[in-house]
């Protein structure tokens, strides 16, 4: 590894919340040329103290050097002046806007007050060769390339403004197995030209293939810093979770039972198309497949959020037809979405008020709505999914990423649902939160419910389902029995290989 | 196993209850200041006739700023088509009075909750942008009146016993007896206001549709996701802050005793400022009717006490308390967001 000294130093660094010290006296040593692994659970602080060298925050205490200088950096502009570059979980590029412009965002090269497109175009192409899209057209508007691409030229444009920090947050959270290899040589090939890099994921073995030393952060602190090379991810975790987890997947109890749910030939036309299949009581049906497969517009449909072109839903033996979202769950059909921030959580309300939500039409009588009743309720979820803090009159905003989703999850199971589909239910939680959540949808499923697990995350897809069910462009094209099923053979299903799928 | 809330020691209480507490404070704190300034200023303040024509002049507005706080708070702004409401509420009530008092003040409700039908069907159902069609709506109202009338202005007829009832309905007095306490008399406007503040704060406080409301304004997607009929929640907002305005244009078209198209001008602003100085904030889903009733008092005091203003020839005059109105407004919108976003609470 190259020793070129150091590009980022932290000294004791803190940030007080309004009630909480996200990060406290945080010291940390980032080399150049070297990639450095943050890792921890959520609500560790690494986003806070990500933040905080983005500049986001003007009252952070302690020293932050660059390049053994001293720096202040209370603005974004400041951070970026100071050659910090941020890449964010979310992409922030301007969908209508050309690639080009994007990347170029905020120093458009002009002549005399006209944007030069010569020079647009040459600097632009400059950017995308460093991150290997040569062959990208920079005049294509940023909402027409894929996700992957879309990831490549946030780091372009990053790039551009030669850094000599770049900080990347959760970068393969929406990329393939093959497009994160991808970005992995570009990252190595960035490191050999002296970039100092933070890699922050919660992806254990991206951050063993990827990086050169590992920090591991918990409750606001650092618990220690490690060469990649000397760790295996069995010590980190152990690190993370204060604790060691010796068993990720739940035993299952009971065995299924009776069919509850059969959706018979559901079509939405250029969504998903004549899919059959069956839940019975007491059963996990996993849903596998790639991005885009159609999963989750299928159990959309099936809860009435979208339409349904053809095709019959039955449950508990009588055909239901959800016209809307409402009637689905007075059915007992209840979705559980992906998009916790924008979909699943009121952040701006208290937790209990959130857990509480959907059942506000069943505590309501003549009209008048009482809380109250739902004491019992709130106070049985918030016990049983482990919320901390437990108390339900906190901002959920205020809370971990964590714990949010578990809080998501008792806002779901609080309807007592029949059927509950879970749409990625442990996405970027900590592995203490997936714990908890998993064991309590396997006592859902103990306990006579039926669960429809969608999930990109292999292991958790083949730990937790009875049977996994295989989507791929909008049609079902194959099952995997429980003891059949095995990572590989789900990927490979779900890429329309092997034995499972059907000819 | 011990109650769970055991396991940690007392937390600091979640920044939600702490900012409905400011905010009720800082508005209330407000009306205390200016209640020392009006002291300060003039002798004539803190007399019974001034603070009774203080009071009196902005129950028509804590009418209409009750009923728009439902919009803001389920994150839709404002109505816009307030004054076109109110405009056209009393000019059809007095153009029904040939008909007779209570054939009037139901045409006069009627056509408003008409006019919030079509603001809900637009703006809920069709999703339309709410600022944009309350704006055109406005515009459409005020043309229809002036096209009616040819740009005239109608009057009540004071010769029919409606007519006359009909110009005695704003300055009528209500005898209130609490038995063996007290007989007060209070002028219907005032207890019309407490009443609509009361039934409003039951439905924003203690109903399902309240509550439904505070989730779609908290997050529209979560509302839907969470099965509310967000739509129709949106709707019925619009349908209220119709309802108290034509209920505000028919009281203002009795004390103007005239119907005419500017009845109700400037009312949309000054409720929404109202509105936002009692602590519901434009991003919704926040705030109270207490807070509002907070924010209708202080703007009455501000009013007031630069009415009694003089500064040897120097008054405020009307033009100049519009401005020092708007830039009210501006400066408490920016204290708000600023407010939130530093509390780590702005989620927008």
């Amino acid at each position: 590894m190259s020793e070129l000294g150091t590009a980022l130093e932290l000294r004791a660094v803190s940030k007080q919340y309004p009630g909480t010290l996200a990060v406290d006296e945080v010291s940390l040593l980032v080399r150049a040329g070297e990639v450095h692994a943050l890792i921890g659970e959520n609500g560790a602080g690494k986003s806070t103290l990500m933040k905080i060298i983005a500049g986001s925050f003007d009252d952070y205490t302690g020293e932050v050097l660059l390049n053994d200088k001293p720096v202040t950096l209370h603005s974004p502009s400041m951070a970026k002046a100071a050659g910090i570059a941020m890449i964010h979980q979310e992409l922030t590029l301007a969908g209508p806007i050309s690639v080009a412009e994007n990347i170029l965002a905020g120093r458009l090269p002009s002549r005399r007050g006209l944007l030069s497109r010569t020079a647009l175009l040459r600097e632009a192409r400059r950017c995308l060769a460093m991150v290997g899209l040569e062959h990208l057209d920079p005049l294509v508007p940023a909402e027409d390339i894929s996700p992957h691409e879309a990831q490549l030229v946030e780091i372009a444009k990053a790039l551009g403004r030669t850094p000599c920090i770049l900080v990347m947050d959760e970068p393969t959270s929406s990329l393939s197995r093959e497009e994160v290899d991808r970005l992995f040589q570009i990252i190595r090939k960035l490191r050999r030209r002296g970039l100092a890099i933070v890699y922050i994921s919660h992806h254990l073995p991206e951050v063993l293939a990827v990086s050169d030393r590992v920090t591991v952060m918990r409750d606001g602190r650092r618990i220690a810093t490690k060469d990649t090379r000397d760790t295996a991810a069995a010590e980190l975790v152990e690190m993370m979770v204060g604790r060691s987890v010796s068993d990720l997947y739940a035993e299952r109890t009971a065995a299924p039972g009776a069919r509850k749910l059969s959706v018979e030939h559901l079509t939405r036309r250029g969504f998903f198309h004549d899919v059959s299949l069956a839940v019975r009581a007491g059963e996990v049906l996993g849903l596998g497949g790639l991005s885009g497969a159609g999963r989750s517009e299928l159990a959309r449909s099936l809860c009435g959020i979208d339409p349904v072109d053809a095709g019959r839903i039955v449950l508990n033996g009588r055909a239901v037809r959800p016209r809307s979202y409402r009637s689905a769950l007075r059915a007992g059909l209840a979705y559980l979405t992906e998009d916790r921030k924008a979909q699943g959580l009121a952040l701006r309300l208290r937790m209990g008020e959130n857990i509480l939500s959907a059942l506000i039409p069943r505590h309501c009588r003549w009209g008048v709505y009482s809380p109250g009743r739902g004491r019992g309720t709130l106070r049985r979820l918030v016990g049983a999914l482990d919320i901390t803090p437990p108390q339900p009159g906190r901002l959920v905003s205020t809370l971990s990423g964590g714990n949010q989703q578990k809080v998501l999850l008792a806002k779901w199971l609080a309807t007592d649902p029949q059927v509950l589909i879970l749409d990625e239910p442990t996405r970027g939680v900590d592995v203490g939160a997936k714990v908890v959540i998993h064991r309590a949808i396997a006592e859902l499923a103990d306990a006579g419910k039926s669960v429809i697990l969608i999930s990109s995350d292999l292991p958790e897809l083949v730990g937790l389902s009875d049977r996994i069910a295989i989507m791929r462009q909008g049609r079902l094209i194959g099952e995997i029995d429980k003891a059949d099923a095995t990572e590989g053979s789900v990927l490979l299903a779900a890429n329309g290989e092997g034995e499972f799928v059907r000819a | 196993m011990s109650d769970p809330v055991d396991i940690r020691a007392p937390a600091p209480a979640g920044g939600g209850r702490l900012y409905d507490v400011l905010s009720l404070l800082g508005v209330y704190v407000l009306v205390a200041g200016l209640f020392a300034a009006g002291w300060l200023v003039s002798d004539e303040f803190l007399t019974t006739a001034n603070l009774l024509i203080a009071l009196r002049s902005v129950t028509l507005l804590g009418i209409v700023a009750v009923g728009v706080s439902f919009i803001t708070y389920s994150r839709h702004y404002v109505d816009l088509s307030i004054p076109g409401i109110m405009a056209l509420s009393g000019t059809v009530a007095v153009w029904a009075l040939q008909y007779g008092f209570a054939a009037s003040l139901a045409a006069g409700l009627g056509t408003g909750l008409a006019v919030g039908l079509l603001n809900g069907l637009a703006v809920g159902y069709l999703r339309l942008n709410p600022i944009i069609w309350t704006l055109a709506m406005g515009s459409v109202l005020s043309g229809l009146i002036r096209w009616a009338y040819a740009g005239k202005q109608i009057y009540p007829d004071k010769a029919t016993a409606a007519g006359r009832a009909f110009l005695h309905l704003y300055h009528a007095e209500v005898f209130v007896r609490v038995p063996w306490i007290v007989t007060l008399r209070l002028p219907l406007v005032v207890l019309l206001l407490l009443g609509a503040a009361v039934v409003a704060h039951l439905l924003m406080r203690k109903t399902g549709f309240g509550a439904q409301l505070r989730l779609t304004g908290s997050s529209y997607e979560v509302a839907r996701m969470t099965g509310v009929n967000v739509r129709r929640t949106v709707a019925i907002a619009f349908v209220i802050s119709a309802g108290t305005s034509a209920a505000a244009g028919i009281l203002l078209t009795s004390f103007n005793k005239v119907g005419a198209f500017y009845i109700g001008k400037g009312y949309d602003f000054a409720a929404i400022t109202a509105v936002v100085l009692g602590g519901m904030t434009l991003a919704g889903g926040r705030g109270s009717i207490v807070g509002v009733i907070g924010g209708v008092t202080a703007i009455a005091l501000m009013d007031n006490v630069m009415s009694l203003v003089r500064i040897g020839d120097f008054v405020i005059g009307e033009y100049l308390k519009q401005a020092i109105q708007g830039a009210v407004f501006i400066a408490i919108v920016g204290v708000h967001s600023y407010w939130l976003r530093k509390s780590g609470m702005d989620d927008a």
